[in-house]
C-alpha cells in the first residue's frame, strides 16, 4: 500500500513539474487577440507627445480594426537602454522610434527592416529627399525621419523679461551669452543658465561656431585636449561666478525637462532642442520663448537642423506590413498630422507640412516660428555620428562632474575624456 | 510490523548483498530523485551555468550586442587594468562601500539582537518589526523613498540642514550605505539564534566570579558568538561587493554625483548596457567573483585565530 501510494505521488509530482515547465515556456508574445494582428510600438519623448500620439494611434486602430497597437514610452535615457537591450535579444518592437545617433548601429545589426520591401504600405513621395536620405545607411532606407529638430536657448519669459537684461537675439556670441548670464543671476538672484559644460551638444554647437566638428569625416575625434579643456574652463568659470547652476542641481539632469534647474524653477533658461522645450511650457507659469544659440566670434552659427525621430520596422516582425503602414500612417495622414502636430518637430511630408504649419498653435507655433526664423541662416548638419557617440554622450556628463564638483581641473578631465573617446572609437 | 519493498538502510547488511531484488529498488529511488531534482538542475544548468560559460566566453570578445562577438584576447582585461580611470575608481569606491556598510550592518544586528534577547513581552512583535525592512527595503519603490529622504529639501536636509547628500560627493555613498545597513534583519535573526544558544550556565559562573555586564559580553558573549559572527561577517561581505539596487536607485542610475557612487556592478552594468560593451563588461564580472573569491579566503584564514568553536574549546 504504502509504495503504491509513493508511486503515485511520485507520478503526479513529476506531471506537476512538467507543467509548471511547460507554463514557463509557453506565453508567447504573438497572443491573437480574437484574430487581430498586435503591433508593438515603442518612443521617447514627455506626457504631452505620448497624449498626442495615443490619440493619433487610436485613429489608426479605427481605420484598421483588425490590427491592435500596444504602445509604450519612457525618457530618453531610459529608453535607449531598453530598446538596446530588446534588440540584442531578438525582441525588438515591430515599430520604434530612433535617434540620428542610433540608425547606424541598428542597421548594421540586422535590427532594421528594408524598408523598400514594404514601398506600397509605406510611401515616401511627399517627403524632401536630402531629409529621406538621412534614414538611409549604405543605400538601403533603414528609418524615415519625422520631422527635424535644432537646438535652442528656452527660457522662462516672465523673468527674463522682468530682469531687463537684452533678450537673445540671432548672431549673438558666446560671449554675449555668458554676459548676459552674469546679469540675470545678478537681477534675479539665480543662476541665468543650466551649465551647459555637461551638454555634449551645447559643446558640438559651440565647437561647429569655431568651424570645428565633434567627429571626422572617417568617425575619428573631431576636437583636441585644448579645444575641450577651453570649453570647461569657460563653463566651470561661469558655474563659480553663479552665473550658471551649481554641480549640485547639474548632476540631477537625466534627460527629463522635469529635472532641470529651469524646469524646477531654479535658473532662468537652459539648453535643449526645440519639440522637447514644449515640456517647460507645462511647469512654468508664465511659459517659455525659444531664442536661438550662441554663435562663434566671427558669426559662424553652430546650431543645425538635425533630423529627428525616425521610425524603423523590426526585420523579425512577424507583420511588417502592418507596421509599415501604421509608420505610413503616423508620417503621412494628414488627420494624424492635424493631431501630432509638431510634436516631433515640422512634419517631414510636405503636404502634411502645408496644411498643418498655419494650424499649429500653442508651442508648435513657437517651434514653427522658431524654426521659420533660423532658415537659410544655418550650415549643413554633421554627418550621423559614429555609434560609439551612444556611450560618450554619457561619458561627456560624467567627466564634466568631475571638473563641476571640483575634483579635476578642466584640463585632466578633458585628458580624461579623450582618452576613453579614442578607446571607445577603435572598438 | 512486516517490511516494505523499500529497504531502509539498517536492512541492508541483513539481506543478501548484491543481490537483484535490491538493486532494481534502488535504481528506481535514484531515478526518483533525478525526476525531483530536475526542476532545480534544469535551471541551475540553463539559467547559471550555461550564462556563467557564455559570460567567460564573451569576456575575451569585443560584442556590442548587436554584431557577433569578435575575439580580442585579453584585451578587455589589459584595458580594464591600464586604460581606465573609472574602473579604479569604481573599486575604490566599492572597498569604501564595504568598509562602510558591513562593519555598521552587523554592529547594529549584534545590538538590536542583544536588546530583543531579553524582551519577555511583545517577542514576535519587536522580531518581526525590526526584520520588515529587509523585507521592504530590497524594493524599488523603498530605493526611490531614500533618494527623496536624502534630496535636497528632503527629511535629512529639514533635520539637519546638510543639504541633500545624493548630491554631495562626500555624503552620498553613506546615504547608499545606510539603506544597506537598515536591513540587518537577516544578521540580526542569525545572531538571536546564536545568542540563544549560549548556555545560561556561563553567565552565572561569570556572575559569580564578579563579572560585570560588559565584562560578561566581551569573555562570554563575543566569543561563544564568534562562529557566527564570521558567518554574519563572511556573508555579509559578499553581499556587499555585489550591491547594486541602492546605489543605482539612490543614483537616479548614474553613480553620481562625481562618480562617488559608482560602485563595480553598478559600472559593470553601464558598460554592458549603456556603452553596450557586454565583453568588458563580461570580464568585468569575472574579476569581481575572483576577487570576492580572494576575500572570502583572506576572511577564513584569519578566522582560525578568532572564530571559537566550543566542540574544540578543550584545546
Amino acid at each position: 500500500m504504502p509504495g503504491h501510494r509513493t508511486k503515485t505521488f511520485r507520478t503526479s509530482a513529476a506531471a506537476l513539474a512538467l507543467c509548471a515547465l511547460l507554463a514557463g515556456c509557453s506565453g508567447s508574445a504573438e497572443s491573437a487577440d480574437g484574430g487581430k494582428v498586435v503591433l508593438r510600438y515603442t518612443w521617447w519623448g514627455n506626457p504631452d507627445r505620448a497624449e498626442r500620439t495615443e490619440r493619433a494611434v487610436a485613429l489608426f486602430e479605427e481605420r484598421h480594426p483588425d490590427i491592435e497597437v500596444r504602445t509604450s514610452f519612457s525618457g530618453y535615457d531610459a529608453y535607449k537602454q531598453k530598446l538596446a537591450t530588446q534588440a540584442a535579444g531578438g525582441d525588438a518592437p515591430d515599430v520604434m522610434q530612433l535617434d540620428y545617433r542610433q540608425i547606424d548601429q541598428y542597421a548594421s545589426g540586422g535590427v532594421l527592416l528594408d524598408l523598400a520591401q514594404q514601398r506600397d504600405a509605406l510611401r515616401t513621395s511627399a517627403i524632401d529627399p536630402g531629409l529621406l536620405a538621412t534614414g538611409r545607411v549604405d543605400g538601403t532606407q533603414y528609418a524615415v525621419p519625422q520631422g527635424r529638430g535644432t537646438e535652442t536657448v528656452v527660457y522662462d519669459v516672465a523673468a527674463w523679461k522682468a530682469s531687463g537684461v537684452p533678450l537673445p537675439r540671432e548672431g549673438w556670441s558666446w560671449d554675449e551669452w555668458a554676459d548676459a548670464m552674469r546679469a540675470l543671476a545678478r537681477k534675479t538672484g539665480r543662476p541665468g543658465s543650466v551649465d551647459p559644460g555637461q551638454s555634449e551638444d551645447a559643446f558640438e554647437v559651440w565647437l561647429r561656431g569655431q568651424g570645428k566638428s565633434l567627429y571626422t569625416g572617417d568617425g575619428g575625434l573631431g576636437f583636441t585636449v585644448d579645444d575641450l579643456t577651453r570649453w570647461w574652463t569657460f563653463t566651470d568659470v561661469l558655474r563659480r561666478e553663479g552665473a550658471v547652476s551649481p554641480a549640485e542641481q547639474t548632476t540631477q539632469l537625466d534627460g527629463s525637462v522635469e529635472n532641470t534647474p529651469l524646469g524646477r524653477g531654479t535658473a532662468v533658461s537652459d539648453f535643449n532642442w526645440d519639440a522637447p522645450a514644449s515640456g517647460y511650457a507645462a511647469l512654468i507659469e508664465g511659459g517659455v520663448a525659444l531664442g536661438p544659440m550662441p554663435s562663434g566670434a566671427d558669426g559662424t552659427p553652430g546650431q543645425y537642423f538635425k533630423p529627428s525621430m525616425f521610425l524603423g520596422v523590426s526585420a523579425d516582425s512577424p507583420h511588417a506590413d502592418a507596421a509599415a503602414r501604421l509608420v505610413d500612417f503616423m508620417i503621412n495622414d494628414a488627420l494624424a498630422g492635424d493631431i501630432l502636430g509638431a510634436t516631433r518637430g515640422i512634419p517631414v511630408n510636405e503636404t502634411v507640412r502645408k496644411r498643418t504649419e498655419p494650424l499649429l498653435t500653442g508651442f508648435d507655433r513657437t517651434i514653427a516660428d522658431f524654426q521659420d526664423s533660423l532658415e537659410g541662416a544655418l550650415e549643413d548638419p554633421p554627418q550621423a555620428p559614429p555609434s560609439g557617440d551612444n556611450a560618450l554622450q554619457t561619458t561627456f556628463a560624467r567627466d564634466y562632474d568631475q571638473v563641476s564638483y571640483e575634483r579635476m581641473s578642466p584640463r585632466e578631465a578633458a585628458e580624461d575624456y579623450v582618452t576613453e573617446a579614442k578607446a571607445e572609437l577603435r572598438s | 510490523m512486516t517490511t516494505t519493498d523499500v529497504p531502509a538502510a539498517p536492512d541492508r547488511r541483513a539481506r543478501t548483498p548484491g543481490g537483484a531484488t535490491e538493486r532494481r529498488p534502488r535504481r528506481r529511488r535514484e531515478g526518483a530523485a533525478w525526476v525531483f531534482l530536475s526542476p532545480w538542475v534544469l535551471g541551475a544548468t540553463v539559467l547559471t551555468l550555461l550564462p556563467m560559460a557564455v559570460s567567460l566566453y564573451l569576456s575575451f570578445t569585443d560584442y556590442n550586442l548587436f554584431d557577433p562577438p569578435r575575439w580580442v584576447g585579453l584585451r578587455n582585461y589589459t584595458q580594464m587594468f591600464t586604460e581606465d580611470p573609472r574602473y579604479w575608481r569604481s573599486v575604490r569606491t566599492t572597498l569604501l562601500y564595504v568598509a562602510l556598510a558591513v562593519p555598521l550592518q552587523l554592529a547594529l544586528a549584534l545590538l538590536v539582537a542583544l536588546a530583543l534577547k531579553s524582551v519577555k513581552r511583545g517577542k514576535g512583535f519587536y522580531r518581526s518589526a525590526f526584520y520588515a525592512p529587509s523585507l521592504l527595503g530590497a524594493s524599488m519603490s523603498i530605493a526611490l523613498v531614500w533618494r527623496a529622504v536624502f534630496n535636497d529639501g528632503g527629511t535629512v536636509d529639514n533635520l539637519l540642514g546638510t543639504g541633500g547628500w545624493v548630491n554631495r560627493p562626500g555624503w552620498s555613498l553613506l546615504a547608499v550605505a545606510l539603506l544597506t545597513v537598515w536591513q540587518f534583519g537577516a544578521p540580526m535573526v542569525i545572531f538571536l539564534a546564536g545568542l540563544q544558544q549560549i548556555p545560561p550556565e556561563l553567565y552565572e559562573a561569570a556572575a559569580v566570579d564578579g563579572a560585570g555586564k560588559w565584562r560578561q559580553f566581551v569573555s562570554v558573549t563575543l566569543p561563544m558568538l564568534s562562529p557566527v559572527l564570521f558567518f554574519n561577517l563572511v556573508l555579509q561581505t559578499i553581499q556587499a561587493f555585489q550591491v547594486f539596487t541602492p546605489a543605482f536607485a539612490v543614483s537616479a542610475g548614474k553613480g553620481g554625483p562625481a562618480d562617488s557612487t559608482l560602485v563595480y556592478t553598478l559600472y559593470l552594468y553601464d558598460r554592458g548596457f549603456v556603452a553596450s560593451h557586454m565583453g568588458y563588461a563580461s570580464a568585468m564580472a569575472w574579476v569581481l567573483l575572483l576577487a570576492i573569491g580572494a576575500v572570502t579566503a583572506v576572511l577564513f584564514r584569519t578566522s582560525r585565530s578568532w572564530v571559537f568553536y566550543a566542540s574544540e574549546g578543550d584545546r
